[in-house]
């Protein structure tokens, strides 16, 4: 049964402005019992850095500074933390949503997990199954909120939360950690590993005006496995604006998948930053599907030897959907090894742009880093920017970039052709193997095969693919 | 149109990027024979090889292609496939992401419908992989991704095993092998022609050298130059090829061209 324990906090009409701020400091402190992750004095400086910061809008590549303007916040309002006193199925989100429509399978195979409908926590069904599987709680596997976690294990948190993803340098970052209302905390302890994923759920109702400020902490003991699925679903036209960030410690390995499939009118804001320890390994997949403006910054800090990253994402954009994407990985010691793997396509007025940064440090000698990226046009109307840049200052070292944007191979078409392969069967088979090497990555069959639907889907959705 | 049977061109004349290639060739492929097109590089193998296929880069001046009597040029690349033609590429283009498995089923569900269960297809690819001499790994590849030239011709002879069409047009399917690659490229063109889905497969052969003829014997040989056949005759065209090279033929053809023009003077 429900076990809900936060009152409904009122809420304020939200702009990104100090008098908000201060009114949203000011609930906070009425009802601790709420919990707000971040404190006053974080969100007041916080808040000052984004009215600062530029917009992450302008060139390299097509400006758009336009897009990141027309943000309109008037319809929104601000809460912290609630938890919902209905209790729902696990995995479904109880808002209106067509009962046939796919729903973000929770089965029991999951380690656990957390569901938010806008930034309301939704408490589960099965409490103990909801939150984290009963094996893995045994082994002392956290699955919780972020504001609970403050409140009763800071000193997991110490060093990882506000310290890995730099919200002083992005103007989102700083939004985010400025209005921080709701969040998790996934804690794996040493050598603990984790066969089955910890799910992250962040979906949207067509009534919801909440604005949603996520902040995901999660940290890796040595020698511990997970993998963390972050799934973002739903209807309405949401705004979420987050951040997560995650410690691997020594040895350990850390799958973070994000399957973003918000509904075609959302804005939705993400920096995501990992920190490897020695011989630590993140592999960030990074699946854009949904959302009517997407942007992401996906970091990969490999700060000890033997540290590795492996990124993985792509976009497709169609209607009018503009995806903006920034991966970087930092090489701040030797010998570590970055392997990026980005492709993109656009249609109809689909706009995207990919920014993709090396950096190799002075100290980073041995290191290897390779950055693939590589974008397909297939309607006259879409466009896509892809800009690799590599920093090296380091000796002794193997980089390689390459990026290619281009339209379908039309010989390949023909060949398809002569084996009887009609033009528009041999374009969907080209077009979604043309993601295979991104979605060959995603750490398991089932989530490789869910986003393969989904590509097959904005295939038949797109009115414009043989440019 | 002739409802006779057999992959045809009449009067055939093709131009790419406006200049004429092909200045009218006639051609019959009975079904069930092997006939060799062979020439020297430019002559225009190539070119009748994709506007057979239905490349859109060939502009079709004049004449007819036809299938068993259905005219081609009307059709789509993958009607055409559908109506019986299977080209075999000189250079296969490659597709990434998309697996062998998956391709060659998708094709033969384009092909023929439903014809096989998937035990029944499985098993067939299996056979085919074995007479080919590859391994089924092959299978998990991606299309042409990375392939030798040896891997791609043994996947466009996997691919003409497991469609088997009416009729094959192997352009060059010999360049590029090594000795033991058009020994599985024979071995795997004579199973599929004792089998009794192919025995009754028309074949144009198109090569350069006569060595592939040693593994798939032609009933006839047809030598084409600059866009014209000059020449028709038996197997012992591919020998006489092999013995003086094509300026023999070219000669010849030149001074009966020669002849020709001076009896049109007279």
């Amino acid at each position: 049964m429900s076990s809900g324990v936060g009152e409904t906090l009122a809420a304020l009409a939200f702009a990104p402005d100090g008098e908000t701020l201060e009114s949203a400091v000011a609930l906070l402190a009425s009802n601790p019992d709420a919990g707000g992750a971040n404190d006053a004095a974080l969100r007041r400086e916080a808040l000052a850095r984004y009215a600062e910061l530029p917009a992450p809008g302008m060139r390299p590549g097509r400006n758009w500074k336009h897009d990141y303007d027309k943000l309109r916040f008037e319809e929104l309002v601000w809460t912290s933390d609630r938890r919902t006193v209905e209790t729902v199925p696990f995995g479904a989100p109880a808002h209106d949503a067509d009962p046939e429509a796919d729903r973000p399978a929770l089965a029991t195979e999951n380690a656990g997990g957390l569901v938010h409908l806008g930034a309301t926590l939704l408490e589960p069904e099965d409490a103990a199954r909801g939150s984290i599987a009963a094996g893995a709680g045994r082994r002392g596997v956290v699955v919780a909120t972020l504001a609970d976690s403050v409140r009763d294990r800071a000193q997991l948190l110490d060093g990882v939360k506000n310290a890995i993803v730099d919200w002083r340098a992005d103007r989102f970052a700083a939004l985010a950690a400025a209005f921080q209302n709701c969040g998790a905390f996934v804690y794996v302890p040493d050598g603990v590993q984790l066969d089955a994923p910890i799910q992250l759920i962040f979906a949207s109702s067509a009534a919801q005006d909440e604005a949603v400020f996520p902040h995901v902490v999660v940290v890796l003991g040595a020698n511990a496995r997970a993998t963390v699925l972050e799934r973002h679903v739903g209807e309405g036209d949401p705004f979420v604006c987050g951040i997560v960030e995650a410690h691997v410690g020594e040895g350990a390995q850390l799958d973070y998948a994000v399957v973003q499939q918000a509904s075609e009118a959302a804005r939705i804001i993400f920096s995501r930053g990992a920190r490897c320890e020695r011989d630590a390994q993140v592999r960030w997949h990074l699946a854009e599907l949904g959302g009517a403006l997407a942007r992401t910054v996906l970091d990969a800090h490999l700060d000890a030897p033997g540290a590795r990253a492996e990124t993985s994402a792509l976009f497709f954009n169609t209607a009018m959907q503009h995806v903006d994407l920034a991966s970087g990985a930092d090489h701040a010691v030797g010998p570590t090894t970055s392997d990026t793997v980005v492709r993109s396509a656009a249609t109809d007025r689909g706009q995207g742009r990919y920014v993709g940064n090396i950096v190799i440090r002075p100290k980073a000698h041995g290191s290897d880093a390779s950055l693939r990226d590589d974008a397909l046009i297939l309607g006259t109307r879409a466009h896509v920017d892809s800009i690799p840049a590599l920093e090296i200052a380091a000796n002794d070292v193997k980089a390689f970039h390459g990026a290619t944007v281009g339209s379908l191979d039309e010989e390949a078409l023909f060949y398809a052709g002569s084996r009887g392969i009609a033009r528009a069967q041999a374009l969907r088979l080209i077009t979604l193997g043309f993601f295979e090497p991104v979605v060959a990555r995603f750490p398991s069959e089932a989530l490789r095969d869910e986003i393969r639907t989904a590509l097959d889907r904005k295939i038949d959705d797109a009115t414009e693919i043989d440019g | 149109m002739s409802s006779a049977r057999g992959l045809v061109a009449r009067d055939l004349r093709v131009a790419v990027e406006n200049k004429e290639i092909l200045k009218g060739i006639d051609l019959t492929v009975e079904p069930g024979k092997v006939h060799a097109l062979m020439g020297p590089n430019g002559s225009g193998k190539s070119t009748l090889a994709f506007t057979l296929a239905g490349h859109p880069g060939y502009q079709v001046l004049g004449g007819s292609a036809s299938l068993d009597g259905e005219s081609l040029l009307e059709l789509s690349p993958d009607k055409r496939a559908k109506a019986g033609l299977f080209l075999s590429f000189q250079y296969p283009a490659a597709i990434p992401g998309v697996s062998v498995a998956n391709f060659i089923r998708t094709a033969r569900q384009a092909v023929r419908p439903d014809d096989l269960t998937p035990a029944k297809f499985r098993k067939l690819v299996f056979e085919k992989l074995d007479t080919l001499d590859m391994d089924p790994a092959f299978l998990g590849r991606y299309v042409n991704d990375g392939f030798s030239g040896g891997e791609k011709k043994r996947l466009e002879m996997l691919q003409l095993a497991i469609l088997a069409p009416k009729y094959a047009v192997l352009d060059e399917t010999d360049s590029g092998l090594d000795v033991d690659a058009l020994q599985s490229v024979g071995k795997s063109v004579n199973a599929l022609r004792a089998s009794d889905e192919g025995k009754e497969i028309g074949f144009l052969v198109i090569t350069h050298y006569p060595r592939i003829l040693r593994h798939i014997p032609a009933d006839v040989v047809h030598v084409l130059i600059d866009g014209r056949i000059v020449k028709t005759g038996g197997p012992e065209l591919a020998e006489e090829i092999e013995r003086d090279g094509y300026d023999g033929v070219r000669d010849a053809s030149a001074s009966a061209a020669q002849a020709e023009a001076a009896a049109a003077r007279v």
